[in-house]
């Protein structure tokens, strides 16, 4: 009941305020940067009473959402992956690699939901890893022979989400185009490591595996990014962004895992294609670059969203305790 | 101030009057507010020529291009500090480093040459082919964090190079003077905004063609460079439409122009498979769009300044001016054998400009003596430009001209009690803390007297 005057008591004052200032101070905060009436929940073009009780229960409550954890792990097989460890049996030859960064951004993370739609976690902003709906996972501590990275790792992705059963993912590998355009220079964490600048396409490395010795490496991001205005970017040829779904994951137990041997399955660690980068930088003329965008998911052809599943990320349940 | 012989010497600076002058000043100084503006730069470009474009998140100061100036000569810039911006970009080169292909810091070389930085502040893109760099900011993260191949090395060192910058009293100053509204100033975000100001200041067109096309001298350029010159903007040799304008490049813009214009050119220097082949760490545009008929497309770079630049080509693979003559008068180049065997001329993208043409030694020479009309030896030798990190011979000289006079000497005195930037008058802080000490006043002082070092005098 207390909380009930309460509600009564915001939209009063709120309706006393407009009254007050005139409707022309409102109109000119009433639209949000997409264009729309801020509080009109259904889109419909009008704010009804009950929006404005929406909006005020969400102010007060935080809009009921619960908070969720998404656990991922950096692997090289079954093992977990550390600085400096030697990792045997990858590729198609079976070689040993020594892996020296293992970084990673995702985006637009969703649970499925057991009715199957699909609900957006919203991401806490946590002013390191999290920026907007991008995240950084980290599995690196800047220990031999990791030596371009960070001390700080980052193995979770916290958010909030609504309340519900859910029993599926999915999230998008990279940068979202908004954000990878924008001004590197001045850009806030996690955007702001020079390690996953790729200046020279105007955009990040989406992901950055490193490894010692045999200089194998993996950077793709964004490639044939084009301008439509000054300073304007419209669009990339091979967005290079993998599309990840994994239909069987419990957000209370599950562990998302992250393989590096499994994204180099099929290639030939020791061989490289000739003038073209060490491993694949996402060059659409570096063949080294088919199967290990394949593996995340990506067309190589095209760069986009590949019509097979990826294989880079699985789901592990943890053991039951007999 | 120049003193010629024994001038009478003014009471003024008599020693022991010194401190009372310092401190008359000192008090002058305290009652202007200390929270000092930063200086607009105001271009004063060559007659003739546009001012540039600046963007509008960076407005042109004089705090941030001495600060630029400090950086873009620092090889702390570098991982392993042993490269500077200039290490590639070396001034008495034209701002390049007479490498077919540039050496980063590590020791890759690069699959292209060090660009001249000739009239930088006017281009539309930067670099040979790469068509997002569109702005001076964006291209200085390039050779800053690149790994493909390392330059400066510095990827994944962000924090490390604040480090460095913070551990330099006078970068401590020049970075808050140059950034006054920021709390914290040594910033990424500012380094870049500061290398990218010194760099707009490379302006350079004080060349015989200049001095003879604005009417500043008739004699300036012979005949035969004049007739030269015909040549060149004729439609005989088609040179101009790729090396035209002030620029004697294409893809330049400037205030009041609304029209970036940016164009890449192929000009027949492989043809690898018969199909217009390019190897393949060299395809020039194609690289970013991926658009087939983009192989072997790269910007014109700037005729102005090429005696102090070669070799010539994206890849260095020319060594010499007779030997570029020789390319387009071929129309393309043929490799006879090797991985890159091919007839350039007849690469399906080349330009339908380049035609090749035949000259008689006449023509030819005249050609060339036009072309050497394109030199501007003040940009190599302007002290302006040169590496502050070599004390300036003449100590307290804020203006680079030789002579110390004492408006300059006020600014100095202005700078050591705090009321003036110590951007305005790196010269005088010899030592290089950020700060403008006694001694370091009395060293200015002294120039102001008795004159200072002859060029000749101190090193390099």
């Amino acid at each position: 009941m207390r909380r009930f005057f309460l509600v009564v008591f915001i939209a009063a004052m709120l309706w006393c305020g407009a009254i007050w200032f005139g409707r022309s101070v409102l109109a000119t905060t009433g639209i949000d940067a997409a264009g729309q009436c801020i509080g009109d929940a259904n889109r419909d073009g009008a704010v009804t009473v009950d929006e404005v009780y929406g909006a005020i229960n969400n102010a007060l409550d935080d809009c009921s959402l619960m908070p969720i954890t998404l656990q991922f792990s950096g692997n090289v097989g079954e093992q977990t992956f550390t600085c400096g460890s030697i990792y045997h049996g990858v590729g198609t030859t079976g070689a040993d690699i020594v892996p020296s960064d293992f970084r990673f951004y995702v985006h637009n993370v969703r649970l499925i939901r057991d009715d199957g739609v699909e609900v957006s976690v919203l991401l806490d902003q946590d002013g390191i890893w999290q920026y907007q709906n991008v995240a950084l996972l980290d599995f690196e501590d800047k220990t031999q022979p990791c030596n371009n990275c960070t001390k700080q790792m980052n193995a979770t992705v916290r958010g909030k989400i609504a309340p519900g059963t859910y029993n599926g993912v999915r999230f998008t590998l990279g940068v979202p185009f908004r954000l990878n355009h924008a001004d590197q220079s001045v850009a806030p964490p996690p955007l702001n490591l020079t390690g996953l600048f790729w200046s020279w396409q105007d955009g990040y490395k989406f992901i950055r595996i490193d490894t010692a010795f045999d200089n194998l490496r993996v950077h793709v991001g964004s490639t044939g990014c084009y301008y439509v205005r000054p300073n304007v970017i419209g669009g990339c040829a091979h967005p290079n962004r993998g599309e990840i779904y994994l239909p069987a994951f419990n957000p209370a137990n599950d562990t998302i895992v992250a393989d590096l041997a499994v994204l180099l399955s099929d290639s030939d660690i020791n061989s490289n294609q000739p003038d073209t980068p060490p491993g694949c930088m996402a060059d659409p003329n570096d063949s080294d670059c088919d199967p290990i965008m394949r593996n995340l998911g990506v067309d190589f052809a095209n760069g986009l969203p590949a019509a097979g599943p990826q294989k880079f990320f699985r789901v592990v349940s943890p053991t039951p305790v007999p | 101030m120049r003193n010629s012989g024994n001038p009478p010497r003014s009471p003024f600076f008599k020693r022991g009057g010194r401190a009372a002058v310092l401190g008359v000043c000192l008090v002058a100084t305290m009652a202007t507010s200390l929270a000092r503006a930063d200086t607009p730069y105001v271009f004063n470009p060559p007659k003739g020529f546009p001012i540039p474009k600046v963007p509008d998140d960076n407005p042109i100061t004089l705090e941030k291009i001495a600060l630029g100036r400090f950086l873009f000569y620092d090889t702390r810039l570098s991982g392993n500090q042993t490269q500077s911006c200039s290490s590639c970009h070396q001034q008495d080169k034209g701002f390049t480093d007479g490498l077919p292909n540039a050496v980063g810091s590590t020791g890759q070389m690069h699959p292209r040459g060090a660009m001249s930085l000739t009239n930088v502040a006017y281009a539309t893109v930067l670099g040979w082919a790469n068509p997002l760099l569109t702005s001076l900011e964006k291209q200085t993260l390039v050779p800053m964090f690149g790994e493909t191949p390392v330059e400066l090395g510095l990827a994944g060192m962000e924090e490390e190079l604040l480090n460095r910058m913070h551990n330099d009293a006078r970068y401590e100053r020049l970075f808050a003077e140059a950034f006054p509204n920021d709390s914290d100033a040594i910033s990424l975000g500012n380094l870049v905004k500061a290398i990218a100001s010194f760099d707009r200041t490379l302006i350079s067109g004080n060349t015989p063609y200049d001095r003879y096309t604005q009417g500043l001298d008739d004699y300036a350029i012979s005949d035969s460079a004049f007739n030269g010159g015909r040549l060149f903007f004729s439609e005989r040799l088609e040179c101009f439409h790729c090396h035209g304008g002030f620029a004697f490049t294409a893809s330049v813009t400037s205030q009041g122009n609304p029209f970036d214009e940016t164009s890449f050119t192929n000009n027949g220097l492989y043809n690898i498979d018969g199909k217009g082949g390019y190897p393949l760490n060299n395809t020039g545009l194609f690289a970013f769009t991926q658009v087939p008929s983009d192989m072997g497309a790269f910007k014109a770079p700037t005729l102005r300044n090429w005696k102090f630049t070669a070799p010539y080509m994206h890849d260095g693979s020319i060594a010499d001016i007779e030997g570029v003559i020789d390319h387009y008068a071929a129309g393309g180049r043929t490799i006879s054998t090797g991985p890159f065997a091919g007839d350039g001329s007849k690469n399906p993208f080349k330009s339908n400009f380049i035609r090749g043409f035949t000259l008689t030694d006449e023509e030819r020479q005249d050609f060339l003596n036009f072309l050497l009309s394109l030199n501007d030896d003040e940009l190599v030798h302007n002290p302006r430009h040169s590496n502050p990190f070599n004390a300036w011979r003449c100590p307290g000289d804020c203006g680079y001209d030789g002579e110390v006079t004492i408006d300059e000497i006020l600014s100095a005195v202005g700078i050591s009690d705090g009321a003036a930037n110590l951007a305005l008058c790196v010269a005088a802080d010899r030592s290089g803390d950020g700060d403008v000490t006694i001694d370091e006043l009395l060293a200015a002082v002294n120039s102001a007297l008795n004159g200072c070092a002859s060029p000749a005098a101190v090193a390099p």
